[in-house]
């Protein structure tokens, strides 16, 4: 079965180029989120096998919903999603259970890679 | 990428982008009013960095890199090590207006049809464009449908119990629909135009040596693309006039006690079926008592009369009346006025306007969101066809040679005792072709509360026509308003009759 993938990003134009990455490989977009607060009450009900997270969005940003969500579930699998120059909020993002990360602009081979290592290990 | 994935990406980057920048210029004007506010840095932040991460995706080099400055900018103050003083709002907004042209540029040239345009950003995620000719010929179409269901219905009436008659009322309910989602594929978001409303107040501003704020509010609001297309000019004009003639120079405005500043608001809502636009400055306002001068000069308002705000409009808006100079500069708000409502109505869109002295003027427009469908009577004169509203139509009247006759000088039409003033449709049309038959019906219509009787060459019956706003050469009359086209295909103007007296 394929494995089941939350995008949270505030932008559609992000969403759809992660969803367009990830389908392409055979994996199933479970569902969408365009706030940290978003993204937290869909891992609830959507139960996905893995989470790509922004770090810049509104109401809750990418790290505090990252806490939510390990907080609700230690084993989450969620990859950070970041634009160049954040690494110190990478940094925090890991350090809050986050289990790697990508560097916008995406390049689909360096996504693909870091989801597998994300959802094996 | 391939090129179609390419396109849709342009396509979304180009709504996204334009939805976030003016979120960001309406932030902006925020924090202009409070700048000691934390927030608006921290969504102007926001926009112009998911505008860099979707720019560097499509590698818009010079998008990506003002995104980015505008950014290191903003962090700067809200890291503390800057502060946010006027100088460098005004910096701030110049970066803005750089990235939003940048955007424009990366968009036109990566083949997007429209600068930061297409659908709004939020709910759909599909987008497809469409030719707006052949949006154009799918309602022709439609009017075409609606003209033989009515005539469908009439046939279907004789048995209101057969098959085909049940047949008849399901298929036009399904017209109903169809219709409606026909309408709904036109419509585009008043960000469109909205979006070109900061560069030129500022420019104007900035030539008249102003300091002019602007917010906009309810860009996310549609209507359809034809109204949309005829909004922007009467809308660009009076922002203009609001500037130039409704904002006063910092000088005087401290002098009145008001802030250096001026500030003009646009802002739209929904109101039922329609969109208002209000347009606000904070200015001198108009000079009421000036203008009733001038107007009891010229002889249109009597000598004791006073004006009220919709009095105004009806002097200003007459032709000729507005651009003279000594009411222009007076008159805070008036020039071209005649040439932005004959541009309202011909969209079926009306202008109303509050003003007080020394405080400001309120200009809205009540802006249709849909295309009508109007009931209408098709008359011909020559070979070409006109129709016009049945709101307006009294009665028609055969050709009977002893009905007609002088009063006054004028040729009259003597209905049941009346003496309608007669008014030849080939005269108005300046028409040379063919000569008129000897028989010819004329139309009695109502208008501005006077009835006048229209001589056409012939009446055809009555529609149900998709009336469409049409681009008019110069020169052609301001009383036709639309255009249609005929169940046998062939096209007919609109004649707005209230425009004919």
């Amino acid at each position: 079965m394929a494995h089941r993938v939350l995008i949270c990003d505030d932008a559609i134009f992000m969403r759809t180029m992660i969803a367009d990455i990830l389908t392409g490989a055979g994996y199933e977009v479970a569902g969408e989120a365009e706030s940290g607060l978003q993204a937290v009450e869909r891992y609830k009900t959507v139960k996905p096998d893995l989470v790509t997270m922004d770090i810049v969005m509104p109401d809750m940003g990418g790290i505090d919903a990252v806490k939510a969500i390990i907080a609700l579930d230690p084993a989450a699998k969620i990859l950070m999603c970041s634009a160049m120059g954040q690494q110190s909020l990478v940094v925090e993002a890991i350090q809050a259970g986050a289990k790697d990360f990508v560097v916008k602009p995406f390049q689909p081979a360096r996504v693909l890679e870091a989801v597998q290592r994300v959802i094996g290990g | 990428m391939t090129d179609a994935r390419r396109a849709r990406y342009v396509a979304l980057f180009a709504s996204e982008a334009r939805s976030l920048l003016t979120g960001a210029r309406r932030e902006l004007t925020r924090w202009r009013d409070d700048p000691s506010a934390l927030d608006p840095a921290e969504e102007i932040f926001r926009a112009l960095h998911t505008v860099k991460g979707m720019a560097a995706s499509l590698e818009f080099e010079a998008a990506t890199d003002l995104a980015h400055r505008t950014e290191t900018m903003l962090s700067e103050v809200r890291r503390g090590s800057n502060v946010a003083t006027t100088v460098w709002l005004r910096e701030l907004e110049q970066s803005l207006d750089a990235l939003t042209g940048a955007c424009d540029t990366a968009v036109v040239e990566a083949g997007g049809a429209e600068p930061l345009g297409g659908a709004p950003a939020g709910s759909s995620q599909r987008i497809v464009r469409v030719d707006v000719n052949r949006l154009d010929a799918l309602l022709s179409d439609l009017g075409g449908l609606v003209t033989a269901r009515q005539e469908l219905e009439r046939r279907a009436e004789a048995d209101a119990l057969s098959p085909i008659a049940r047949a008849a009322l399901q298929m036009a309910r399904r017209l109903d629909t169809l219709q409606d989602r026909i309408l709904d594929v036109r419509l585009a978001p008043l960000a469109e135009v909205f979006e070109r409303v900061p560069p030129i107040v500022r420019d104007v501003a900035r030539q008249l040596g102003k300091d002019v704020a602007i917010e906009l509010s309810g860009e996310t609001l549609e209507v359809d693309r034809a109204i949309l297309d005829q909004l922007a000019e009467p809308l660009l004009h009076l922002l203009r006039n609001a500037v130039d003639h409704g904002i006063e120079s910092a000088d005087v405005r401290r002098k009145a006690g008001k802030r250096p500043g001026g500030r003009i608001t646009v802002a739209a809502r929904q109101d039922g079926d329609a969109v208002i636009i209000e347009i606000t400055d904070d200015g001198r306002g108009i000079d009421r008592e000036a203008v009733a001068r001038r107007a009891r000069a010229m002889g249109i308002l009597e000598d004791r009369a006073t004006l009220s705000d919709d009095g105004l409009l009806v002097v200003l808006e007459r032709p000729g009346f507005s651009t003279a100079s000594e009411v222009t500069d007076i008159s805070g708000r008036g020039v071209g006025l005649d040439v932005v409502v004959a541009r309202m109505r011909e969209i079926g869109a009306s202008l109303s306007l509050t003003t007080v002295m020394g405080r400001g003027t309120v200009f809205s427009i009540r802006l249709p969101t849909r295309l009508g469908i109007v009931r209408a009577l098709v008359t011909s004169i020559g070979d070409e066809r006109y129709v016009m509203p049945l709101t307006h139509v009294v009665e028609l009247v055969a050709w009977q040679a002893d009905l007609v006759g002088q009063q006054d000088g004028r040729a009259v039409l003597f209905v049941r005792g009346d003496a309608l003033p007669i008014v030849d449709l080939r005269r108005l049309l300046a028409y040379r072709g063919d000569d008129p038959p000897t028989r010819r019906p004329a139309v009695v219509f109502e208008a501005n509360g006077q009835r006048v009787a229209l001589l056409t060459d012939a009446v055809h019956g009555q529609v149900d026509a998709v009336v469409q706003p049409v681009d008019r050469p110069s020169g052609m009359a301001r009383w036709i308003t639309g255009a249609t086209v005929l169940d046998d295909g062939r096209p007919a103007l609109l004649v707005d009759l209230a425009s004919v007296v």
